[in-house]
């Protein structure tokens, strides 16, 4: 073999052969539906007014808009009060879950519908904050995000023991005893509930169109992930050699996949907003953030703002800042060093744009994309410190909760 | 059912595969491949500024990024917003002896302001609601008032009822008529170190009167 096709095939073998940067996209993972989770706490006294039929965006509104812009929302589907509560308790109780990491794969379907039928339901409320939870709920559901740092990774760990204890017992036995009949009646309730939504006939629950992309439907999307689903049940119990590998490497590929989709975004964000920036006057002349400083509706801290705002030099160094941060990140992945300096960078100046410009949710989604580019050793620093934490506040939990599995291959140019 | 846990990782693509199994991965990798490479083109040509390829291929990106892949990172870009914009609203009560009376202009966004202020956690009811609204209608109306369609008429509702919402369907027990709603546009003053000249007057846009139908009436069920 020659050389380019020798590292082709090596290329190949590593993204199917295991999910890269496993700490990163449970990262986001646990921030965005901690994000998302707070904005539905927090709203819970608006929700009426935000998402409900009789709010200013009344159901009849939605439902004309979204017959013509053909986005996905649940609520759409009834405009009964008890529809409007049930959906919005699905999106708090799947967020929660999905953070903790209980039947992750489920329950980042579920967090995708909630976000969704939320946001679509009322698209004009929303603002840069809703839409990177937008896209990040939607790539969500391809990543395995569930393999570290979830409630799901500790039951994987029981297995695995409980099956090394068994060693010597009957051959084959742990992976026949694996019944999981959780799994087995979520995954059973999901599918009634999908059935009922498609007998019930809701026009937007089509095969081929107005689906998330061209030509596929929400039921075939669904459906789809619900057959996937049960495939996976069925090869790990019955079939867990040959065709359990190439499920993995299926797996595999789609997690990569949608890894790498997330990191080009987030460079996507980064790059258009410098290269917009970059064609403004203000941002040229380095008053640019004098202006947001001084808009009633961006300063919740007057005081803070004037004194920023009052400073020319500060105003310069600030606005010129962000436009060289802005442009400069997707470059700064080539060098490992330069990268964390500037994702450092980038999370306080979010951090500052939360107090500041008082968008608290916005800035939040924000720096959780931005974590997908965490060096894998920090995080697994992380880990270890929260664990332990955890273990001197819960000391009874020390016995059943081992160690971190390690062994992550991610590659250290870009996520590690 | 829903375990994802890892496989043993010995076993990868392609060592000790039958072939059946090699040619499921290569497909695979084949399809993901080209999926992901589609995907990204058409975002970055989506979040572009409109070029040759984009103008191009409009309707496929179109059709491709609407409706759930959306995205605008215009952030405070090509400019940051430099105006105060404060949507106003007054209405017409229609009294107990017949006479209509005008309630004075009420400063939506003014209430926007005071509850943002010192709030570590605006809500987007307060951030959002009115300033979008007005964005809405403001992007589907001609200099005339006239709407656009679709979009035009549902963002006057959208606005009605938001002010209705604010103002209440009646005011000391007097039913509201009508209600009008206008913006008045601020320019924020150059920073003192600046040359320019500090910005003109507020512009006012007016709107003409809307009367009241129930339809506009926000929680109707609830009142």
């Amino acid at each position: 073999m020659s050389a380019p096709l020798a590292s082709l095939a090596r290329g190949i073998d590593r993204v199917t052969r295991s999910p890269l940067g496993r700490y990163q996209t449970a990262v986001i993972r646990i921030g965005i539906s901690f994000a998302w989770l707070c904005f539905l706490l927090r709203e819970w006294p608006n929700r009426h007014e935000m998402y409900g039929p009789d709010g200013p965006w009344s159901w009849d509104m939605a439902r004309r808009l979204t017959a013509d812009n053909h986005a996905f929302t649940a609520l759409v589907w009834s405009d009964s009060a008890l529809w409007f509560e049930t959906v919005y308790a699905v999106a708090l109780v799947s967020s929660a879950l999905l953070m903790l990491g209980w039947r992750t794969r489920t329950m980042s379907v579920l967090f995708m519908i909630g976000v969704l039928s939320l946001q679509n339901r009322s698209v004009f409320l929303g603002d840069g904050g809703d839409n990177v939870i937008h896209l990040l709920a939607l790539y969500t559901v391809l990543t395995r995000c569930g393999l570290v740092w979830s409630l799901d990774a500790r039951r994987a760990r029981l297995r695995q023991r409980t099956a090394a204890a068994d060693e010597h017992g009957v051959e084959g036995r742990s992976g026949r005893d694996d019944l999981d009949a959780t799994g087995v009646l979520l995954w059973a309730a999901c599918g009634l509930a999908l059935a009922v939504t498609q007998v019930l006939g809701h026009d937007r629950m089509s095969w081929t169109a107005d689906g998330p992309l061209p030509g596929l439907g929400w039921a075939s999307a669904l459906w789809g992930l619900w057959f996937v689903q049960g495939l996976w049940w069925c090869v790990r119990r019955y079939a867990p050699g040959e065709p359990r590998t190439v499920l993995d490497a299926f797996a595999n590929l789609a997690h990569n996949a949608s890894l790498l989709v997330i990191m080009v975004e987030v460079c996507l964000i980064y790059a258009t907003a410098g290269w917009y920036k970059i064609q403004g006057s203000r941002w040229q002349d380095g008053t640019a953030l004098y202006y947001p400083l001084h808009l009633d509706y961006f300063s919740p801290w007057p005081e803070l703002s004037h004194v920023l705002a009052g400073n020319s030099v500060i105003v310069l160094l600030l606005s010129y800042g962000t436009v060289a941060v802005q442009v400069a990140f997707p470059f700064t992945l080539l060098n490992r060093r330069a990268k964390n300096v500037l994702l450092a960078v980038m999370m306080c100046e979010h951090l500052g744009i939360a107090v500041t410009l008082g968008l608290p949710f916005f800035s939040l989604a924000m720096i959780v994309a931005d974590a997908v580019f965490l060096p894998t050793s920090f995080l697994r620093r992380v880990g270890a410190v929260t664990g332990r934490a955890r273990d001197r506040l819960l000391p009874a939990r020390t016995a059943t909760v081992p160690a971190q599995r390690e062994g992550d291959a991610a590659p250290r140019s870009l996520v590690g | 059912m829903e375990t994802d846990d890892e496989h043993d990782e010995r076993a990868g693509s392609g060592d000790g595969l039958s072939l059946p199994a090699r040619i499921a991965v290569a497909l695979g990798v084949a399809v993901v491949t080209v999926a992901a490479a589609v995907h990204l083109t058409m975002v970055f040509l989506h979040v572009a500024p409109p070029n040759v390829v984009s103008k191009q291929h409009a309707a496929a990106i179109g059709d491709y990024i609407y409706p759930e892949f959306e995205q605008n990172w215009k952030l405070f870009a090509p400019n940051p917003l430099q105006q105060n914009i404060a949507v106003q609203a007054r209405a017409e009560l229609r009294g107990r002896d017949g006479r209509s009376t005008l309630t004075p202009w009420i400063d939506l966004s003014a209430q926007d302001g005071a509850e943002i202020h010192h709030n570590l956690f605006p809500s987007h009811t307060q951030q959002n609601e009115v300033r979008r609204a007005w964005d809405f209608y403001v992007s589907t109306h001609d200099a005339r008032e006239q709407p656009n369609g679709l979009r035009g008429n549902l963002s006057e509702q959208y606005v009605r009822r938001i002010v209705l919402l604010r103002l209440g369907a009646e005011r000391d027990g007097r039913p509201v008529e009508r209600v009008q709603v206008r913006s008045v546009t601020r320019a924020v003053a150059p920073p003192p170190w600046s040359d320019e000249k500090p910005g003109t007057k507020p512009a006012y846009r007016v709107l003409s009167w809307w009367p009241v139908t129930t339809a506009d009436v926000p929680e109707a069920k609830n009142r």
